[in-house]
């Protein structure tokens, strides 16, 4: 057919040579990691043009490999009497005090307002009150209040991820859909039955991403908390290195932080991903 | 005898004029498949919902085997066109859940969850979780649910209402199929004529403004299917569309009425 002389589009031929489309996934696409990845270390070059070539003097940017150096040294020489080690370590443990108080009140208390309109209508210009006020502004009554100890450290945070919890628990109860707490009823669900298991694990999401707020929170008043008469944190280190304008210290304790609080962010997306995997599913 | 007896049943929400339900009267008897035909907005769910004891009556009264019904309970059970099912368990804990609020022995309760699985052709998915499958699966997951709990009357909101055309008729067939072999009284909502028609032992026609019954008929189609006849053959027979035709033509005049 192909070799008939007027025939001149060959379309038998042509699809028998065909070359099957290669399917997407067999060819190298760039998923979110690579370009995550690329984001980063165009943010390192650019950090070590900067400051490599002279423009920004290292005591407003120090180069990278000064902030390595500083790293090694603090590993075991210390700063401010403790190592980062240390200093880490004494910020990780008042975030997670604080995150567990927040869990352990804020879900509770989530849920009896979510459940009981009255108590949503007493307790939401409470939770409105105080949720925006910057953590610098009542520090000083904290301090007043409850002293200069480690209380007081604990609870600033402890607050900044208590709200985020509340609501978004109290949110993920009320916005449980009617028809299947209706369909759960005429199955036989006592009003306890009704709340552990239909509404508690329905909302279960939402309260996972209001705690994954919250750390974020906490850890954005951490440096405010380690102002109140900290020897140790990050917070603490931190502010200490910026009074003697020693900046390595300062953007390493920046960038410790923020892995940290990455780590955290990923560990609890993971978690969400395995306790709640119909999330972002269309049911 | 008759399981659901509504009486003179009237329903207005707060804060409306118009009666969502006017002097609505049915009865269910346990062999029957009631069928509420009706456009959107004409009470189709207000009338479940009462009968399922969410919504209280304003005027009139429901009774279930003769006791006035006030709350949801166990012998009516409902299915839902968007499944309410639970995404965190799987199919077959989906199915066990009634029985599992309920607290009966755990091997009364497999007993019974197998048989329905195998009842609604979902023996094969049992471990999977709902938002895996498919609309149609999912919804013969309610309709297990429903049937493996002690439930004596099923009461469905347009169960079908999301699902392709085709996988609709294969659920009518397989509805038909549950009730007759479950021995319970169906009270099923659609604004599918063809669906009514050929479901119904008996269809009560709704029209809106306020929600009412405004038809009543007794159609034979679903005896039709259950002696042997093919489907299609039935909805394609003259005798069928003709009264489709009718039914959509007081439809329509109710539409106009409402219009004028
Ligand atoms: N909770 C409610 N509050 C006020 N009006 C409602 C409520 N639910 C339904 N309605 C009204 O009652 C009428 C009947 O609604 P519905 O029973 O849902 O009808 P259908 O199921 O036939 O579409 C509609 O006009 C609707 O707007
Ligand atoms: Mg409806």
């Amino acid at each position: 057919m192909s070799t008939s002389p007027t025939t001149l589009i060959a379309v038998p031929d042509s699809l028998d040579t065909a070359t099957p489309v290669a399917p997407a996934d067999r060819r190298w696409q760039p998923q979110a990691a690579h370009w995550a990845a690329l984001s980063i270390a165009s943010l390192l070059l650019l950090w070590w043009a900067l400051t490599a070539s002279g423009l920004i003097a290292p005591l407003f940017l120090p180069p990278p490999q000064a902030v390595l150096a500083k790293f090694g040294e603090l590993l075991n020489g210390g700063y401010m009497d403790a190592t980062l080690p240390q200093h880490l370590l004494a910020s990780l443990q008042r975030m997670l005090l604080a995150l567990l108080a927040a869990v352990v009140v804020g879900i509770p208390l989530g849920i009896v307002i979510g459940v009981f309109p009255l108590a949503r209508h007493l307790l939401d210009p409470v939770i409105e009150f105080y949720r925006p006020l910057p953590p610098l502004a009542y520090l000083p009554l904290i301090v007043i209040w409850f002293g200069i100890g480690e209380a007081s450290k604990v609870l600033l945070i402890f607050l900044a991820i208590l709200a985020p919890v509340l609501i978004a628990t109290a949110h993920g109860v009320a916005s449980v859909s009617q028809l299947r707490q209706q369909a759960a009823l005429s199955l036989g669900a006592s009003r306890w039955q009704l709340l552990r298991h239909v509404i508690l694990p329905g909302a279960l999401p939402e309260i996972i991403t209001g705690v994954r707020i919250g750390l974020g929170a906490g850890w954005s008043t951490l440096v405010a908390a380690e102002l109140i008469a900290a020897t140790r944190g990050l917070g603490f280190m931190i502010q200490s290195a910026a009074q003697f304008l020693v900046t390595d210290v300062v953007v390493l304790g920046i960038i410790v932080i923020a892995l940290v609080a990455f780590a955290l962010e990923l560990g609890l997306r993971r978690l969400q991903q395995r306790l709640t995997p119909w999330h972002g599913q269309h049911h | 005898m008759s399981l659901l007896q509504v009486d003179k049943l009237g329903v207005t929400y707060p804060g409306q004029l118009q009666p969502a339900l006017h002097q609505v009267s049915l009865s269910l008897a346990r062999d029957e498949l009631l069928v509420a035909l009706g456009p959107s907005g004409c009470g189709k769910s207000t009338l479940l919902g009462v009968l399922a004891g969410f919504i209280a009556p304003s005027q009139g009264r429901v009774l279930f085997a003769g006791q006035p019904v006030t709350a949801p309970g166990v012998e009516r059970a409902v299915v839902f066109q968007h499944d309410a099912l639970l995404p965190w368990l799987n199919v077959h804990d989906n199915v066990a859940f009634g029985l599992k609020l309920q607290g009966a022995d755990a091997l009364t309760r497999e007993r019974i969850v197998a048989d329905t699985l195998r009842l609604v052709g979902l023996a094969d998915v049992a471990g999977k979780r709902t938002w895996q499958l498919s609309g149609g699966m999912r919804q013969r997951v309610g309709i297990a649910r429903a049937l493996a709990s002690r439930s004596q009357v099923l009461l469905l909101d347009e169960p079908f209402g999301a699902l392709d055309a085709f996988t609709r008729e294969q659920m009518q067939q397989l509805l038909l199929r549950v009730w007759q072999q479950s021995q319970r009284g169906v009270f099923l909502i659609t604004h599918d004529i063809e669906e009514a028609l050929f479901l119904a032992t008996e269809l009560v026609l709704m029209s809106p403004g306020p929600g009412r019954i405004v038809q009543r008929l007794r159609p034979t189609f679903n005896q039709r299917y259950r002696a042997g006849e093919d489907v299609r053959a039935i909805k394609s027979d003259p005798e069928f569309i003709a009264l489709r035709e009718s039914l959509l033509h007081s439809l329509f005049r109710q539409g106009h009425e409402e219009a004028a």
